[in-house]
Order: C-alpha cells, then structure tokens, then sequence
C-alpha cells in the first residue's frame, strides 16, 4: 500500500538497512583490512596473538553476515509493501514498529559479535604477554576528566524529563504493566547498564595489556562520550513515545522506531569511528620488545 | 605521563612506584598539588595489588611528597620537589654505619650489635614506639 505515510517509512527503512548493515560494515571491513596490511603479523606479533588466517576468517564471516542481511531487509521490506495485511498485523492497521525493531536487533547482531571476540581477543592478548613491564598513567582518571559535567547533567535531565512527561501525559498512572511504567524501567535499567559498562570501563581491569595510556584515555572518553549520546537519544526517543500518546501518531510509529535504530547506530558506532581514527593509534605497543624497560618517565 | 613497572626486578615494588613519582616531581612531570591516581586506578592499571600501591602513597605521605585529602584523593606536595632529594633509606643506612662503626671502636662485636639492634626493634615494636 502506497501512501505518504508508508512511503516515508519505506525510505526510512531503507536507510536503516543501508547504514546498519552495509554502510558501517563496510567502514569497519575497511580498518580490519588497513590494519592487517599495514600492521603485519611478521612486524606487530603482539597484535596478532592467534594465526592471521584466523583474523581473515573472521573478517569473512563479518562480511557474509552483514551482506545477508542487507538482503534479509530487502526481503522484509518487500513483504511489509506487497505481502503483509497491516489491518490485520496490527492493532492500529498501520506498519507494525516491531519489523524495523526486529530487524535492528538482527542488524545488530554482528556488531556485537564482533564486540565480544574483541574481549576475546584481549584475552588472548593478555596470556601470551610474557612482557614484564607494566605501564600507567600518572593522571587521575574520573568521570569528569573524559567527559563534560554539562553533558552528564543534561543526559540525567533528559532521563527524568522523559519519565515525568510520560506520568504526566498519563495523568501519573503508576500501574503494573502499564506503558509508562513499562518505560519507566526500560529507561532506567538501560540507562544504569549504561552508567556500569562506563564505570567499568573508567575504573576496571585493563583490558588490552599493550595499550598505551593515551590510547586507552582517548578510547574511554570515545566510549563514554558514546554512551552518554545514546542515552540522550533514548531519552528523546521514549518523549516522543509519550507525545504519541497525546497526538494519536501511531501511523508514525514504524517510521519513529527504524530512524531511532539509525540514530543509535550513528551515535553509537558512527562515533566510534569516527573519534578513534587509526592513525592516531599507536601501533608500536604491537612489536616485540615495545616498552619493555623498567623505569621510563613518559 | 606515564610510568613503568618492571615485575620481574630484584627492587620491590613499591620502592620502583616510590622511586618514579619522585622522578617526576623531581623532572618537574609533576607539580605540586597535581591530582594523582586513586590507589584503585593505579593498581588496576599496574596489575599490582591495592596494598602495594597503598604502601607506596603511605610512604610518600610520609616524606611529605604527597598529600591525602580525604575523599578527594591523592595530591601532589607543596613541598615535593625539595623532599624528593631526601633519601630516608641512604639517611638510614648512614646513620647506622655510623653507631656500627663508633660501636666497633668501642670493642662490641658484630654478634653483640645485632642482638641489641635486634632487642631494640622488638621492645620498641612492642610497646607500640615508633
């Protein structure tokens, strides 16, 4: 069914699967590729602590997974314009949210994937280090050293903005299994993973064993920064949940959900990408020897 | 700045952690009432346990190179750079080389010095005087 409405979700849609899953993947694929060329096994052994070929491998699966899934939206994407009966799919009648959320969480797969075997990969570094040498920085590392207390005290805000305009909108009906109380939780057990992975990250183990302070600074701040965004957009996301409500604006439920998917993904990933740029990175903490002197002031 | 820790070294520790923030007091890395990292970061980060790291800032509060603020953590001394020179280990052993050697004059013998040094820790110890 083709109307303004349905069109601007399909085209919405399409952007989703664009970013997710072929535009991000592709980036990524590409700094794999930088890394492996330009940082070789024979050159940075301590980057590589199980065969190349398995790295390769893994960038392989990474790619086939994602393009499966491009094709996968494609496939949605037609059933949801030619095949689907919205009146009866949905309540309302119109595009259901929980195709473009569905399909987000598939696109998000491979990402997180690819997150966990970083950790493994950590693991791996962290075993074969037979380095004696142990480094730190001498700065103190507080929440407020990485990022702006402007920018926690707004994400704060907009997490109670968000919670007291969905009871207000409802009348503050504070019932068991109730939308905004359902929201309520979703909120703030999202929002305090969030504030766990950051004081995991700002205050827990070292996790790659050859990183350099500033390296591991700038990646905290890049992460944190990363967080704090996401938490705003969910926030944001949730307020027009509530405005929804008062305005009837189920027919843009659909549309609201995939542009939320790509804002998350853009503020989450895209961010990523685009603070910690490799060349920044110091690739001399990979080759054998690197830093092994006891007793530097750098 | 950074710093590092060599686990393998025949030198403690916590002397090598004493050892380098001294250094960079002394390089002027550091400056007086600079931040320093909580006893947990630097731990973690060094792969050391808390009590090591804790001993290390004991010891430099002691010697007036840093300074503990309550709750808001670990800073630099006013006075660091000048009490970095100080070596409380080369004072200690000179101080002692010297009775060692006024005692030796006097005819005690090794035995006889070391069992007194010995008495002295302990009662001391004992009675709780530093």
């Amino acid at each position: 069914m083709l109307t303004s409405t349905n069109s601007l979700f399909y085209i919405a849609f399409l952007g989703q699967i664009f970013l997710l899953s072929y535009y991000f993947p592709k980036k990524i694929l590409g700094r794999m590729k930088y890394v492996m060329d330009t940082y070789p096994p024979s050159q940075y052994p301590r980057l590589y602590p199980k065969p190349i070929e398995y790295y390769r491998r893994g960038q392989l699966g990474f790619k086939y997974a994602t393009r499966f899934i491009v094709v996968l939206g494609f496939v949605i994407l037609y059933a949801i314009i030619f095949l689907v009966d919205h009146s009866t799919f949905a309540d309302d009648g119109y595009i259901s949210e929980a195709w473009p959320a569905a399909y987000g969480i598939i696109q998000f797969l491979p990402l997180m994937v690819l997150e966990f075997s970083e950790f493994g990969q950590y693991k791996m570094m962290r075993k074969a280090n037979v380095a004696t040498t142990r480094t730190a920085d001498l700065r103190r590392r507080g929440l407020f050293d990485v990022v702006s207390p402007v920018l926690v005290v707004l994400a704060v805000s907009l997490i109670v903005g968000a919670i007291l305009l969905d009871l207000y909108v409802h009348q503050f009906t504070i019932e068991w299994g109730h939308d905004t109380v359902e929201r309520a939780i979703t909120l703030t057990l999202t929002n305090s993973l969030l504030a766990g992975l950051g004081a995991w990250l700002l205050y827990g183990k070292k996790l790659n064993p050859h990183q350099g302070p500033g390296d591991r600074n700038k990646q905290i701040s890049t992460n944190l920064h990363s967080f704090l965004y996401v938490s705003m957009a969910m926030s944001v996301f949730f307020m027009t949940q509530a405005v929804d409500d008062i305005y009837n604006l189920d027919f843009l439920d659909a549309t609201l959900m995939t542009l939320y998917f790509q804002v998350i993904a853009f503020l989450s990933l895209g961010h990523g990408l685009r603070e910690q740029k490799l060349e920044d990175i110091d690739f001399e903490v990979y080759k054998d020897g690197a830093g092994d002197e006891k007793g530097q002031l750098a | 700045m950074q710093i590092t820790i060599d686990i393998d070294h025949p030198e403690p520790l916590f002397a090598q952690l004493i050892e380098q923030i001294k250094q960079a007091v002394q390089s002027g890395k550091l400056s007086p009432g600079d931040p320093l990292p909580s006893i947990r970061q630097l731990a973690k980060d060094l792969e050391m346990n808390n009590k090591t790291v804790a001993k290390a800032y004991h010891l430099l509060e002691r010697d007036s190179v840093v300074q503990t603020k309550g709750y808001r953590g670990t800073f630099v001394h006013a006075d660091a750079k000048a009490n970095s020179t100080i070596d409380l280990n080369a004072w200690v052993t000179n101080k002692l080389s010297e009775s060692i050697a006024e005692f030796r004059e006097s005819g005690v013998t090794d035995s006889e010095i070391r069992i007194a040094f010995g008495n002295v820790i302990n009662e001391r110890s004992t009675k709780g005087v530093r």
